[in-house]
């Protein structure tokens, strides 16, 4: 019995451990699966209420005697649910009633009421006060003149089968008949639209240029402070750690100023070489190199070997993963960096635009066109995931691993 | 005397060049420093003084070198190549500057697409050389086919790669803009100073002026360093100092700045208190409106006290800024802090779980911004969705009648900032989370077994192990989260339209710095609402450092 309450107790665990994770698993993932799913819906799909994930297309049927496909709506036949055509939309109907008893209605077509003694003398008649226009009114083959009390839009539906059964509703309150589709081409519309293809390969050529430069200038500059006794090493060490508490913003007009005078602004080269050179990546690397045995090294010194082979030939095979992580948070940094270039890069030149400022053109041009937006974050979105995705393994366990200095 | 005698005829040469060489090296610096006073005038005064500075440094230590190199002492080398290796730096970036290399990088810009497919064809050579190390054993016989077969992919994709980028057209257009004074004075330059560099690493001068394999690691360190140092030097160290000259000018970027002292700062301080004597007193019977903009009032009773500012946006930033780290830190690193801990046993999954509480800080903050911007529309936007299905679902079970609320979150003066800090919790959370993970890790598992022992309930252990255990790591998330959030400015600027949002609701520190530098270019202004931001920033970050000392002193 105790036994049994014990079990119980940890499987109780077990649940709310996994119902609390998967719950804050679903709040990290809906934005993502939003993004995605709203870049393939049409635009109408993206302003229902309620909103729907998966994108859907209305239906369509090819009915004899209509030259465009019609489109199918679910209407109500004598209690049954049908999937029927719309094939005239916007046809007026007024209800009508006899000025002596509102409460006996008739609805008739706009058109098939003429007014009470012609469009020019209408007859009018006072109803609770107030002057009404009469019209004249069928009813059972008698004409009887009435007055409009309210008037609405329908469509006519027609059963696909059997075009004759016709139904008249309202068509904004039916439902259409949809199925899920797709729509890729929302990508192609939005690269043609909005440059997005040159600003992809520009924020990649940034990003692969920013990712080899930073590597190869910190693993060189690392592996001075972590390996050569020089006068001076530990004073510019203390100097770089101090800087890295330093935030970007501190810098940006002084860097924008040199970039003036160096003429620079609106160049891709002001993306890229200023942020090649790096305290953070350079202290990492130390920190990576000085965890290496001595021994090999001086090994390889007494061989003959200089400074730079045994970088080249034992050192950097050796650290595939430091390197692999340090480029991941390299890639992520300049790929996903915006406040630097929207500084830099004027708006009018989308030649040198990255990413993140065709995004923000985007915003402004297609802000009635939430599945071009999506599509279009989530081209700069993607990217970085598969990376992540690729490099997972190092990423995470790095930051779990090394990321504390505290 | 003696080593005199040792040094054959030869290397004797080598250094009697050396020693005119760097006679005429001090004289180019010093005719440098007075061309630049005399004829080139249409350059900055801080321009000019910095170049002569450095001019004039080098003109006196290569006069220094020349002294020690005649007395064959080994620090005229070291002199020799620091500054012939500076001079050559210098001269190798003229010469790529001049042949429009760095400019030249919006041409490759407009040939790289092409190339993209063979970059991948490179990439995928790479893999493959590098793939037999992570095959199994058994497999190890087709080692060497696969790594050749992999390096020559590598090569031929990029080759080309070069091809269809237009590399060679790229490098003839080098070089015919190099065929001009400029350029060819600095490639000469550059090759002098190489040979002098190369002719001074050689063993029979090293050996002449009594190296020793010390010195070898001096200058490797150094010569290692340089890349990356002088790069820090241009790029982050010169402007910071830079940034602190600005903020005591009316810098513009484009005029020649003045210096104006302490005006920019006295601005941004300029503050008056007043007391109301009603709650809706005018602000222009307390304070003299023409210098002061009211930004508060606070009410005390009948009456109360108006803050007004002679810079009123920038204490609405203030405000704003600080409003945001106060909520959005906490909303960040708590359910970091839980997660964490759920996270921390040992159930199978919790990797998969890891990774996705990752995802949402590897995305740009402009790409989320624009999806949370949908996610937040008033009429059709998911979070309202949820929120009316909820206050239904409890409606009907409860028998409530609570009123949908309907929040117009982003156009709504009482939510903008809110709907940013939401924003900002979420993208943060999960990476706060991994580093939790990572301290908790660290936490000897002895100790919970201990007090296991002693009896203590999971709660028990969460307050007197866990936490204190795991203070240096909150001390870390913490601090870095609110240097984050201090500088929030993407999201405010993505999501709202005008960035400043309703009743200047979220306009941000940075959001201001951006506007008074970039937009109304008053970068000397700017200047001085980055060091009030760092201020700022150091002044959290230094209360936070204190609490974490004394609360760690108290646990030990």
């Amino acid at each position: 019995m105790k036994i049994q309450s014990y079990r119980f107790l940890q499987f109780l665990n077990k649940f709310i451990v996994y119902f609390v994770l998967t719950f804050f698993a679903l709040v990290m993932i809906f934005p993502f699966a939003y993004m995605i799913a709203t870049s393939f819906k049409i635009p109408a799909d993206t302003f229902r209420y309620p909103p729907r994930m998966l994108p859907r297309d209305p239906e369509t049927i090819v009915v004899d005697g209509y030259d465009e496909p019609l489109p199918l709506y679910y209407v109500d036949v004598n209690g049954a649910q049908k999937e029927y055509a719309l094939a005239k939309s916007n046809i007026k109907v007024g209800t009508y009633a006899p000025a002596d008893n509102l409460t006996s209605t008739f609805e008739r077509y706009l058109t098939e009421v003429k007014p009470t003694g012609g469009a020019t003398n209408q007859q009018k008649v006072e109803v609770n006060g107030k002057q009404e226009k009469l019209f004249d009114v069928e009813v059972d083959g008698q004409i009887i003149p009435m007055i409009l009390i309210s008037q609405t839009t329908v469509g006519e539906f027609i059963d696909p089968q059997n075009p004759e059964n016709k139904v008249y509703q309202n068509v904004r309150l039916s439902e259409p008949v949809e199925s899920i589709g797709w729509h890729p081409e929302n990508y192609t519309e939005i690269v043609e639209l909005n440059n997005m293809a040159r600003a992809l390969t520009n924020t990649a050529l940034v990003t692969i240029l920013v990712v080899v430069g930073q590597l190869l200038t910190s693993v060189v500059g690392g592996y001075a402070f972590a390996r050569l006794r020089f006068p001076g090493r530990d004073t510019v060490f203390v100097f770089y750690l101090g800087t890295i508490m330093i935030p970007f913003v501190m810098l940006i007009v002084p860097l924008y100023q040199l970039m003036v005078l160096i003429g620079w602004t609106d160049r891709l080269a002001a993306l890229i070489i200023p942020w090649i050179f790096t305290a953070y990546g350079t202290f990492l690397m130390r920190q990576h190199f000085i965890t290496f045995p001595k021994e090999i090294e001086e090994a390889a010194l007494l061989d003959g070997a200089s400074r730079l082979q045994i970088l080249r030939e034992i050192l950097i095979p050796a650290s595939v993963p430091a390197l692999a992580t340090q480029a991941t948070f390299t890639f992520l940094y300049a790929w996903n960096s915006f406040f630097w270039p929207l500084v830099i890069i004027n708006v009018g030149n989308e030649k040198n635009h990255v990413l993140t400022l065709a995004l923000n053109v985007l915003r402004g041009r297609a802000s009635d066109t939430p599945n071009l937006i999506l599509a279009g974050a989530a081209i700069a979105i993607i990217p970085p995931l598969i990376v992540f995705i690729l490099g997972q393994r190092f990423f995470v366990e790095s930051v779990a691993s090394s990321g504390v200095k505290g | 005397m003696t080593a005199y005698s040792h040094v054959d005829p030869k290397t004797n040469l080598v250094l009697r060049i050396h020693f005119f060489w760097r006679i005429l090296f001090a004289l180019l610096a010093a005719g440098g420093v007075v061309y630049i006073w005399g004829g080139a005038a249409d350059t900055a005064l801080w321009q000019k003084i910095l170049v002569s500075i450095v001019l004039t440094f080098a003109s006196i230590f290569s006069v220094i070198g020349a002294v020690q190199i005649s007395r064959r002492n080994h620090s005229g080398r070291m002199i020799s190549l620091v500054l012939d290796y500076l001079a050559f730096v210098v001269c190798f970036v003229l010469a790529l500057n001049t042949g429009e290399a760095f400019i030249g990088i919006d041409a490759f810009g407009e040939t790289f697409p092409k190339g993209i497919p063979y970059l991948g064809i490179t990439i995928v050579g790479y893999f493959l050389s590098i793939m037999d190390e992570y095959l199994p054993q058994k497999k190890k016989t087709s080692e060497n086919s696969l790594k050749v077969v992999g390096r020559w992919v590598m090569l031929a994709g990029f080759v080309v790669f070069l091809l269809q980028v237009e590399a060679i057209n790229g490098i003839l257009y080098f070089l015919g803009k190099l065929a001009q004074p400029m350029g060819i004075i600095s490639v000469a330059g550059a090759l002098i100073l190489g040979v002098s560099i190369w002719s001074m690493m050689r063993d029979s001068t090293s050996q002449a002026l009594h190296a020793k394999t010390d010195h070898e690691q001096v200058i490797n360190g150094w010569l290692f360093l340089s890349p990356n140092l002088l790069g820090f030097l241009i790029f982050f160290a010169g402007p910071l100092i830079l940034s602190f000259y600005f903020s005591f000018t009316d810098s513009d970027a484009f005029n020649t700045p003045h210096w104006i002292g302490f005006a920019n700062y006295a601005k941004i301080l300029n503050v008056r208190f007043a007391w109301l004597s009603s709650p809706d007193q005018f602000a222009r019977e307390v304070v003299d409106i023409k210098v002061y903009d009211e930004v508060g009032r606070f009410l005390i009773g009948n009456g109360g006290i108006l803050f007004a500012a002679a810079d009123k946006f920038f204490w609405l930033a203030l405000r704003n800024t600080l409003t945001f780290v106060l909520f959005a830190v906490p909303l960040s690193v708590i359910p970091a802090l839980v997660l964490s801990n759920v996270l921390n046993s040992k159930l199978p999954g919790m990797k998969f779980y890891r990774a996705i509480y990752f995802m949402p800080s590897i995305a740009a903050v402009v790409g989320i911004s624009l999806v949370w911007q949908w996610l937040y529309n008033a009429t059709v936007g998911y979070i309202n969705y949820f929120i009316t299905v909820g206050i239904e679902f409890w409606n009907n079970l409860f028998h409530l009648a609570v009123v949908d609320p309907k929040i117009q979150w982003v156009s709504d003066e009482k939510t903008a900032l809110l709907s940013i800090i939401l924003i900002a919790a979420w993208q943060t959370m999960g990476f706060n989370t991994v580093l939790f993970l990572a301290g908790l890790q660290n936490i000897p598992g002895e100790l919970y077994e201990a007090a296991t022992v002693d009896g203590a309930g999971a709660w028990d252990k969460f307050w007197s192990i866990t936490l204190p255990m795991l203070a240096p790591t909150t001390f870390y998330v913490v601090s870095t989260t609110t240097i984050q959030a201090m500088q929030v400015f993407e999201q405010v600027f993505i999501l709202m339209n005008p960035p400043e949002g309703p009743n200047n609701s979220t306009i941000t520190l940075v959001l201001y710095l951006y506007r008074s530098g970039f937009q109304n270019f008053q970068q000397g202004y700017a200047s001085a609402i980055a060091w009030v931001l760092f201020i700022v920033i150091f002044g959290l970050t230094l209360i936070q450092f204190q609490r974490q000392r004394q609360s760690s002193i108290y646990e030990s």
